[in-house]
């Protein structure tokens, strides 16, 4: 008969705990609906910003111009399919950041940390949480901004754009890690973030190819996985062609930042945690 | 008595409140300070939003990221994105500051100090509003870099209406205060809501041309658009086609009472959902 040594819970109790933290955070969210509203809101309206410019600006030659520039004539499709990701994204990133900073001005986040339950089982739900949350109202902002635009969501490599969405959500699990990194130790994080989150927006490409950067940047944007992620939507629904001129390929690469991103993140957010831990504690903000 | 009435005398009147007003801005700007990293990464935001957005609407242009804008676009968007920082310090400010103060216990506290409350909420602008006018500069400089020659007319028209419009903004900024009080926690999502449609129906970003017809008339129902639409049209030398929603004699006779009313108006609506919140004891609750 095997006995569970008491304070080392088995896998499954860090299941049912990381689920019951996701739960949590669901139920939360269920009570402002309003915010979800939003989240469905904001990049239609922020894709309504250059697509509304560029008609007004570019007049009778905006598609062609966008087209010599992009590589696609459909510019509400590149614009609203730029929008939807980095709301999705930086949505995951800003919410895992958001959990510890509110444990942290509302005083529990040294609780929490005093409770059996390991950090890594918290984490892990709240980023299950983060990704949920950020990948539907992203999905259900392109379908409806489609419709507000007059174009067909449905148009293009739909399957294929779905399997590099779903390519990207481990590794953005794993970056939302480094997220949380910089609120433990930076504490009064909310710039820094929001800085964060426009670097994310430049380096994949929002409302622009990554290749009218200069080459230094180019290549640190190769290195961050939204950029594969949101070329590869692009080239499934708008052939705007793949970085290495296959899908497999690009898929490839993600699949690499699928087990290099979490380790990272992990890596990272540990190191910090037990810094924070050995000096001031979590407890200070 | 009279040591009754010194403290009274020392806490009310013009001297009073400036000496609220500069002590609350003082702690602003030291908690600010406390923070470097945050007080640098909101210079490199803005930069970073101005470039994305610049890029943006370069991929309009046939000649791409090496050909720049027309004056007039880079007008447009760069009289547009300074107003519509302005604006956002403005508007949300205040009602961020006392959520803050309410989820931090700190608000509650503040109440019960003699000081004037009115210093204490306009300090809290004043110091975002010199720090947004440096980053204006900046993001101006930029944007006009990227995108070609900025054209500057009208300079003293020009800050007129954008004073007025801040004044009008900042009594916006105190209902959203109030609104803070009695929604708590899901003001902040109302106001996304206000900002974004804002965004859209303002159109700070671009020509009130390039909305459908039926949200122009939504626009010219809405005095913040008149500002928008002066303030850029005056700045640009009134080109061919600006201001676009009305005449400006028109457009300045709306800033202009929408600079002097809506602060009275503000505040009287912060004071009253203050009142309800004291009476029923949910100052502190968000």
């Amino acid at each position: 008969m095997t006995t569970t040594l008491p304070g080392r819970p088995t896998l499954s109790q860090n299941l049912s705990a990381a689920l019951a933290e996701a739960q949590l955070r669901f139920t939360n969210i269920s009570r402002y609906p309003g915010q979800l509203l939003t989240n469905i809101v904001i990049p239609i309206v922020f894709a309504a910003m250059p697509i509304l410019l560029g008609r007004a600006t570019g007049g009778a030659s905006a598609e062609a111009n966008f087209a010599a520039n992009t590589g696609s004539g459909n510019f509400v499709g590149y614009l609203l399919i730029g929008s939807c990701v980095f709301q999705f994204v930086s949505s995951t990133f800003f919410l895992v950041a958001n959990w510890l900073r509110f444990e942290q001005e509302t005083g529990t986040l040294e609780a929490v940390y005093l409770t059996p339950t390991s950090s890594a089982t918290l984490l892990g739900g709240v980023v299950l949480y983060s990704t949920v949350r950020s990948l539907l109202p992203a999905l259900i902002a392109y379908v409806v901004g489609c419709l507000v635009f007059g174009l067909n969501p449905l148009d293009g490599n739909l399957a294929l754009a779905l399997v590099f969405i779903a390519a990207g959500l481990i590794p953005l699990a794993g970056m939302s890690m480094l997220f949380g990194a910089v609120v433990l130790r930076v504490k009064e994080a909310n710039a820094l973030l929001n800085l964060m989150q426009w670097v994310v927006s430049f380096l994949m490409g929002i409302f622009f190819p990554v290749a009218v950067m200069p080459p230094l940047l180019q290549f640190v944007a190769w290195l961050f996985p939204p950029t594969w992620m949101t070329n590869g939507v692009r080239s499934a629904l708008l052939g705007v062609g793949y970085f290495f001129g296959a899908w497999y390929l690009d898929l490839a690469v993600l699949w690499v930042f699928m087990f290099l991103a979490p380790l990272l993140g992990w890596w990272v957010f540990r190191r910090t945690e037990q810094g924070i831990q050995r000096n001031e504690g979590v407890g200070q903000f | 008595m009279t040591s009754q009435t010194l403290p009274q005398r020392l806490l009310t009147g013009p001297a009073a409140f400036l000496s609220t007003l500069a002590a609350m801005a003082q702690k602003e700007i030291m908690i600010m300070l406390r923070y470097p990293v945050e007080f640098v990464a909101s210079f490199g935001q803005v930069f970073l939003i101005v470039v994305v957005l610049t890029l943006a609407g370069l991929m309009f242009s046939p000649e791409g990221v090496g050909g720049g804008g027309s004056t007039e676009t880079t007008g447009l968007v760069v009289y547009g994105f300074i107003l519509f920082m302005f604006l956002s310090d403005t508007l949300w400010t205040i009602g961020y500051n006392v959520h803050r103060d309410q989820k931090q216990g700190t608000l509650e506290v503040l109440y019960l100090s003699p000081a004037s409350k009115f210093a204490n909420l306009v300090s809290r602008i004043v110091v975002t509003l010199v720090w947004t006018g440096l980053m204006c500069v900046m993001a101006a400089f930029v944007m006009s870099g990227m995108l070609g020659a900025l054209p500057l007319h009208n300079l003293a028209l020009g800050l007129f209406v954008l004073v007025m419009a801040l004044s009008g903004t900042f009594g916006v900024g105190f209902a959203f205060a109030a609104l803070t009080l009695r929604l708590k926690e899901t003001a902040q999502t109302v106001a996304n809501l206000f900002q974004f449609a804002f965004m859209v129906v303002c159109a700070p970003f671009f020509p009130f041309a390039a909305l459908p017809e039926f949200m122009q008339w939504v626009a010219r129902a809405i005095p913040l658009a008149y500002g928008v639409d002066a303030f850029r049209s005056t700045l640009m030398g009134f080109p061919a086609g600006f201001p676009e929603l009305a005449p400006i004699e028109m457009e300045l006779a709306v800033v202009t009472v929408f600079g002097l009313v809506m602060p009275i108006l503000g505040y009287w609506l912060y004071r009253r959902e203050e009142d309800v919140a004291r009476r029923k004891g949910t100052l502190s609750e968000y």
